[in-house]
């Protein structure tokens, strides 16, 4: 298992932020985002937290290295260069936090990516008391802190059915070479590394288009999101069919 | 707005999500007690749900969901 962990502060109030978060796609970094639907919505009756849990459609593609590794066939027909992710969000705006977690939900077995992201208003009196007087807009901040975890259950139990042909130690497997030379642990942190790499720029782009949002949002208000949105859409020319259709 | 993944629900997709904003708006600051848009969300997910059904996505669904708890149990516990 590998994590990542970045802590970020936006300048902007929790209640932006969190808007921007619901409004985030389209935006022009986010042009590997397909789709997005709400599945389920409510307000929970005691403590009125407001949940939500979304399915993102993604293009993505089984990294190269990845697919090296795994068996002939495995990866390859199957891999169609779209991903579904399950997002579930939690928003206390009283307390002023947000929680969110996203995961993958196919090539688990492979690689399961589970992105957490606290995102908290910040309360500073200094901060308030310096800018007395002067605009009130950017005087709150709300700071994120994401963790990404990697898991690779490659080669484990029955998915693959590896374990069984790494004790055989069998010169007949067509696997021999380069898969005998890693071991099943080996392969798996080789994978989690892969995907730790690729985090790392896809956290970026993240919140480069969240900054997008969040000052479409400053600028236009709702209607100017709504309008740059429009835009996006329109270049990523999302009419044309998806494959799985 | 982002689109939806089965294309004849953008329409009503577009309409809930307009009022989603309306309301989360109100909520934010503190006033979200009204249901405005429970309707237009029940008529998108019926929408949506037929057209999951339809893809065969709505179990891999439940199943992600169910499991979502799951795993994190299971991380602590391996780790």
């Amino acid at each position: 298992m590998k994590f990542f962990e970045n802590k970020f502060t936006y300048d902007y109030s929790f209640p932006a932020v969190s808007l921007a978060y619901f409004l985030r796609y389209p935006n022009p970094y986010s042009r590997h985002v397909l789709t997005t639907d709400v599945i389920d919505r409510y307000v929970d009756p005691t403590t009125q937290r407001l949940h939500t849990t979304r399915l993102h459609l993604k293009k993505s593609k089984v990294p190269s290295g990845i697919l090296k590794l795994l068996p002939k066939g495995m990866g390859g027909s199957d891999n169609s260069g779209q991903s579904y992710i399950l997002e579930t969000t939690i928003v206390d705006p009283k307390e002023g936090w947000m929680e969110t977690e996203s995961r993958n939900m196919e090539w688990t077995g492979i690689l399961s990516v589970v992105e957490k992201q606290r995102y908290q208003r910040v309360h500073s009196d200094d901060e308030v008391r310096a800018l007395d007087g002067l605009s009130m807009e950017h005087k709150e901040k709300t700071t994120v802190r994401t963790t990404v975890t990697f898991k690779s259950r490659l080669g484990q139990g029955k998915l693959l059915g590896w374990k069984k042909a790494d004790h055989d130690g069998d010169d007949d497997a067509p696997k021999k070479g380069f898969f005998s030379s890693l071991s099943t642990a080996g392969i798996q942190r080789t994978i989690e590394l892969i995907g730790v790499s690729r985090t790392r720029d896809a956290v970026l782009k993240s919140k480069d288009g969240m900054n997008v949002v969040l000052e479409r949002l400053r600028s236009g208000g709702i209607v100017g999101v709504l309008e740059g949105m429009r835009r996006d859409r329109e270049a990523l020319g999302l009419d044309v069919h998806l494959k799985r259709m | 707005m982002a689109a939806s993944i089965a294309p004849e629900c953008n329409d009503i997709k577009e309409k809930y999500d307009t009022c989603f904003l309306k309301w989360y708006s109100r909520y934010l600051r503190g006033n979200g007690q009204s249901n405005d848009c429970d309707e237009l969300f029940s008529k998108y997910k019926t929408c949506l749900h037929k057209s999951l059904k339809e893809k065969g996505i709505d179990s891999m669904l439940d199943d992600a969901r169910k499991s979502s708890s799951e795993t994190d149990a299971e991380f602590l516990k391996k780790s």
